[in-house]
């Protein structure tokens, strides 16, 4: 390729088209690489994300021009167990006029979450990058990393000789992190820093969609549900689209392994439960995907630079959940902004050597990225204990069922109920105190 | 089950040539064969008759998981060639 590029940047999803749009910006000359046929064609998550300031920065009133399906201001939290499932839903004030939906529909953005469709979202993002003046070059593998000196100088894309050269590389291709593997910055995730997500597509009609979640507008609804997974670590989650239902499973990989279950085995009894298969009568799945996660935390993030290169997104571990709220795209978004301002400088002032490129981190520790990442360490951590995803959700449900059950005997208090639902089972009290001690510190 | 329409569920290009190779000897005497039960497109199969692990590439999700799950590093593990595999509508 003739053109001399200031940065290449692998991976054309959100942290990727960040930075590549931010450099741009700065005055760059950008490659930006996506071995998809198009941004996003490769590309899936669960189907909602936070919403997030950091693209505001790129692109004024982003959140106004985005192509997502709906805002979502109405979340619950479901807790199954084998005969019933108990609730909690959140839902945030609306502004009176509510289908008006600019961009969330509520008064308070920051509380709103965007469902979207990641090659929608992710090709609609690259356009917006090419628009000011980066170089998409679509179906190209990026193959490995062109290490001198001990410093990344370019990218091998094809055969030995397919060589692009730049300065600055930022990879950004996505949770395995091969590249970064490559060049020794870290040496591979394993099964247990991992979560694999699968999830199946419904269609079914505005209407129906408005109607089954209790929905006015662009007004969207999600649900997540802990103990549905036959006893894997990991939860379920149903997403309404503009027109279509995302429904899904994330399991933690090293505990789907252990328990030797298909997981789409799992996916077909998750759809066929109790308080899924009402929301999706008559409706078809229309697609199939899986796609693995980062969730370990900070343990599993690898050195995010050296000279000539900063990781960002998936491929930087900045993903994680607590348990109540899943975040990834944000931090992508936010993580793939600050490469993009710290590559700018480094390209003003000519200096791409490691202790340069260091200021990244320092940077993302300033950030939501890494805070948020420490915040919830022991919380990411305590998300880890089997007895969260079986055990609590059965003694949940029968406390429940005990509180609600009315069979013409004398009612009991409710530590009494406790007691009761818990006993027979494999835990005593000490280990309940024990692991309300452990939440208290994870996420008091 | 949804590994039997995945042809009907998923959009692929797919290449002449597997992005994923099995060294089948790495695989003799794995105790778990997680790939079987793990992958999310049912790519990889146990057949009885042969003792071995069927691994068929088309349905490939380009996930990850056998890449993880695998712990005699039996694959050489890659994406496809840029613009093959799958390619999600809207997923």
């Amino acid at each position: 390729m003739a053109t001399q590029f200031d940065a290449i940047v692998v991976g054309a999803g959100p942290a990727g088209t960040s930075a590549a749009l931010g450099l741009a910006q700065a005055g760059a000359k950008v490659l930006l690489l996506e071995r998809g046929e198009h941004a996003g064609s490769k590309n899936m998550f669960g189907g909602m994300m936070a919403y997030c300031p950091a693209p505001e920065e790129l692109i004024p009133d982003f959140w106004a021009k985005a192509p997502w399906e709906r805002a979502v201001t109405k979340r619950t939290l479901s807790v199954a167990g084998a005969g019933s499932t108990t609730s909690l839903t959140f839902q945030a004030a609306s502004d009176s006029d509510r289908p008006a939906a600019g961009a969330g529909s509520t008064s308070d953005k920051s509380l709103t979450a965007f469902t979207l469709f990641r090659p929608r979202f992710d090709r609609w993002y690259a356009e917006q990058a090419e628009a000011a003046g980066v170089t998409l070059l679509t179906s190209c593998r990026a193959e490995a990393l062109v290490l001198r000196g001990g410093a990344v100088r370019g990218v091998r894309v094809a055969g030995p000789d397919d060589i692009i050269e730049a300065p600055l590389v930022v990879a950004c291709d996505g949770t395995l992190s091969l590249l970064a593997r490559d060049a020794g910055l870290h040496k591979g995730f394993k099964a247990e820093q991992v979560a694999l997500g699968v999830r199946a597509l419904y269609e079914m009609t505005e209407e129906t969609v408005d109607e089954r979640f209790g929905l006015i507008g662009r007004e969207g609804a999600t649900q997540e549900f802990l103990g549905c997974s036959e006893g894997v670590r990991g939860g379920g989650f149903i997403y309404t689209q503009t027109d279509a239902v995302s429904v899904g499973l994330v399991f933690h990989l090293d505990s789907l392994k252990e328990r030797r279950l298909p997981p789409y085995e799992l996916l077909d009894r998750f759809v066929a439960s109790a308080p899924v298969a009402p929301l999706l009568k008559g409706a078809r799945m229309v697609e199939y995907s899986a796609h693995l996660l980062p969730e370990a935390g900070i343990p599993m993030v690898p050195k995010l630079s050296m000279a000539g290169l900063l990781l960002a997104g998936d491929a930087a571990g900045f993903c994680y959940t607590n348990g109540l709220t899943q975040e990834g795209m944000n931090l992508a978004m936010a993580s793939g902004v600050i490469a993009a301002k710290v590559g700018a400088e480094a390209l003003a002032a000519g200096d791409f050597s490691a202790g340069r490129l260091a200021k990244y981190k320092a940077e993302l520790k300033d950030s939501f990225v890494l805070r948020d990442l420490a915040t919830w360490g022991k919380a990411i951590d305590f998300m880890h204990h089997d007895r969260l995803f079986t055990l609590y959700p059965q003694v949940i449900s029968a406390l429940m069922e005990d509180m609600y059950r009315s069979d013409g005997t004398p009612k009991e208090r409710i530590f009494r109920l406790a007691r009761r639902a818990v006993s027979g089972r494999s835990v005593g009290v000490r280990r309940i105190l024990a692991d309300l001690i452990e939440a208290g510190r994870g996420y008091a | 089950m949804i590994p039997d329409e995945l042809f009907d569920l998923v959009s692929y290009r797919i290449h002449p040539e597997a992005h994923i190779i099995v060294d089948q000897k790495v695989c003799e005497g794995c105790s778990h064969r997680a790939c079987t039960y793990s992958c999310p497109a049912r790519c990889y199969v146990y057949s009885e008759e042969r003792g071995k692990v069927d691994f068929a590439y088309e349905a490939c999700l380009e996930c990850g998981t056998c890449l993880l799950v695998c712990d005699r590093g039996a694959l050489d593990w890659h994406y496809p060639v840029g613009g093959y595999g799958v390619r999600f509508r809207l997923t």
